[in-house]
């Protein structure tokens, strides 16, 4: 049929169907292939056909009542869109760049909120401390039983002391470090910082009740004068799980305060905000509780004498601090 | 009065639907419901539950390592196939797991940019918050707490209630990293009603619509009969069928009668006549939506008035 005859719509469509059934090529392509691994000129042609078919678009829907045509654009375009906008990071980049700068830098940003985490576990562990000697009963009252597995105010001073320095047995290091990993502590950060989004209240009631119990079996030590060896049994793994916990704590209270505080903007936006840094907090908890259940699985029991097990443990407590306070800063 | 308000605020607020991607032009993209992501969540977890314990049972039947580092290992995988599974997955497939896939929907960013590997995290991390921890507190505490069964369960409808409340059916999770998800569209391309003018015999004459007679209906009336025509041009549809013959023979009569076409339209003509109507109608909307006149229904002359 002459192109003359034809109404001015449907010609519009004819002059441009061949471009739109290319696109439509394309965008299958990049939907199983993915764009990576796209030739050249495909990828380019897609990003521009893309655009020619976003104005196709607009124009059709201003001079165009063929509600097929109409359809038919809207869904390729949008289909197209999701290819062209598709995240084209590598995995490795993603890691890197959150590593290098990324963790630090929120770090930085959300000291306060990590400092308020600190500051509940400290409380929380005083109270527990000073409740400990007030009457020691407390200790019950705080210890869930399987978590002090023996150890409680009935126990003899020998085997608080074998439970120090002595040597699991029957576990291989990697069913330790599995077990560890899933263990009490990492469920607490789990929740801390997913329960932080409900008005802060319940991640700072977790955190202070982790400081009583931290507390309540320090106090139980230094009554029996195990005060230092305890310290040190705790360090190896304690400074770098409990900070987890503490900045776990942080990312917590971040989302809560954004939800208790919005400021000017609407209270989902405020979320979204605060979720760019809080993520990050969550992130390296998770790094530092996986540290910790190394630390703990392996260096614990290889490692008996009190001063080399304090090393150990503010030495990579120490290395946490440096990568925090200096990641990702310029050199000038 | 009320309804007259409620209409009006309505009205004001863009449809869920539309997404404005950089380029500015709005695209629609439907929002899939908290039905169809549960059924993909569900998909998910019974897909990578059946990989996990196949996996494990092939390892354990290979006898490599001893039972403790079994248990071990058994517990890293399931904890691979929690958030770090839907995190690569949607990394890797943009925006979409295999519970995703199957169901045709896929994550998109809520402002129309491109999805970010933050909010991928992020909407994953919440979804352990939400879902997966109170599910497995609910499944494991069983009868014998019933005040901790109860509050996961209450922690549950609430986690389920926000996407029901939200417009763009959020998660807590989707508004924090700034996602929604949505239906993926199908492009199929229908070929065009008006470029199919019915050969004209030679001794037949040709219909002619006068200006005037187009100016009774608008675009929606004329798309019902794009539909209307398409339907009938399907291969099944073109058997002689006796009900939509006499539906065809209202219609074309009620079209005769509203525009006030005088000469009588013999039954082998009928189709013939509702394309050539389709072709000048069209035509005549179209020019005079060039002309800023835009026609939505059969009732733009009232709507024009009210405003």
């Amino acid at each position: 049929m002459d192109s003359q005859d034809l109404i001015r719509s449907a010609r519009f469509r004819k002059e441009r169907e061949a471009d739109w059934q290319r696109l439509e090529t394309l965008v299958r392509a990049a939907e199983s292939k993915g764009l990576q691994r796209m030739a050249f000129a495909d990828a380019r042609d897609l990003a521009e056909l893309y655009r020619q078919s976003t104005t196709s678009l607009a124009i059709a829907r201003e001079i165009s009542l063929d509600k097929a045509l109409l359809t038919y654009l809207e869904a390729l375009t949008a289909r197209a869109y999701l290819c062209v906008y598709a995240p084209q990071e590598r995995l490795g980049g993603l890691f890197g760049r959150f590593l290098k700068r990324g963790a630090p830098e929120a770090m930085r940003r959300s000291w306060k909120f990590i400092l308020l985490g600190f500051l509940f576990m400290t409380l929380g562990a005083l109270a527990g401390y000073l409740l400990y000697f007030e009457n020691n009963d407390w200790f019950y009252v705080f210890m869930p039983s399987e978590m002090a597995s023996g150890r409680s105010p009935n126990a003899t001073t020998d085997s608080l002391r074998a439970s120090i320095y002595g040597h699991d047995s029957g576990t291989s290091g990697l069913g330790s470090f599995a077990a560890y990993l899933f263990s009490h502590n990492t469920r607490i950060a789990i929740f801390v910082f997913g329960l932080g989004v409900f008005a802060c209240a319940p991640a700072i009631l977790l955190t202070f009740y982790n400081g009583l119990i931290l507390g309540a079996f320090f106090a139980l030590h230094v009554d029996r004068g195990l005060g230092v060896d305890l310290a040190g049994w705790l360090s190896v793994h304690g400074v770098t799980e409990l900070s987890a916990v503490c900045i776990a704590c942080g990312g917590g209270l971040k989302l809560g305060s954004a939800v208790l505080f919005p400021g000017n903007r609407t209270r989902a936006d405020a979320l979204r905000h605060a979720g760019r840094d809080a993520v990050k907090l969550a992130l390296v908890a998770a790094l530092m509780l996986v540290a910790a259940a190394l630390l703990e699985s392996f260096a614990r029991q290889l490692v008996q004498d009190m001063t080399s097990r304090f090393v150990i443990g503010w030495g990579v407590g120490a290395l946490w601090l440096a990568w925090f306070a200096f990641g990702g800063r310029r050199l000038r | 009065m009320i309804d007259r308000f409620r209409k009006g605020r309505k009205d004001k607020r863009p449809s869920p639907d539309i997404l404005m991607p950089p380029e500015g032009v709005p695209l629609t993209l439907p929002i899939a419901g908290v039905g169809v992501r549960t059924a993909a969540q569900f998909t998910d977890i019974v897909l990578t539950s059946i990989a996990a314990i196949s996996l494990l049972i092939l390892l354990s039947t290979l006898d490599l390592a001893s039972p403790q580092s079994m248990a071990a290992i058994a517990v890293l995988v399931f904890f691979s196939i929690g958030v770090p599974y839907y995190v690569l997955a949607e990394l890797a497939w943009n925006g979409q797991t295999l519970g995703k896939r199957i169901m045709k929907i896929k994550v998109v960013a809520h402002d129309g940019g491109s999805l970010s590997a933050h909010s991928i995290v992020l909407r994953n991390l919440m979804k352990e918050a939400e879902i997966f921890l109170p599910g497995m507190l609910l499944l494991t505490l069983g009868t014998a707490s019933p005040l901790e069964a109860t509050a996961s369960l209450v922690w549950i409808a609430i986690a389920l209630l926000v996407p029901l409340c939200d417009r763009y059916r959020r998660r807590l999770g989707d508004m924090m990293a700034g996602t929604h998800v949505i239906h993926l569209p199908v492009p199929i391309l229908l070929k065009d009603m008006a470029v199919e003018k019915p050969e004209v015999e030679t001794d037949r004459k040709s219909f002619v619509f006068l200006s005037h007679q187009l100016d009774h209906y608008g675009a929606f009336e004329l798309q019902t009969l794009e539909s209307l025509l398409r339907a009938r041009n399907t291969p099944a549809a073109t058997a002689a069928n006796p009900q939509t013959d006499a539906a065809i023979a209202t219609i074309v009569e009620k079209i005769r009668k509203k525009i006030g076409y005088a000469a009588p339209v013999p039954p082998q003509d009928r189709l013939r006549f509702l394309q050539a109507f389709y072709n000048a109608q069209r035509e005549h909307l179209e020019q005079r939506r060039l002309f800023g006149d835009r026609r939505d229904n059969k009732h733009y002359a009232q709507t024009d008035k009210d405003i």
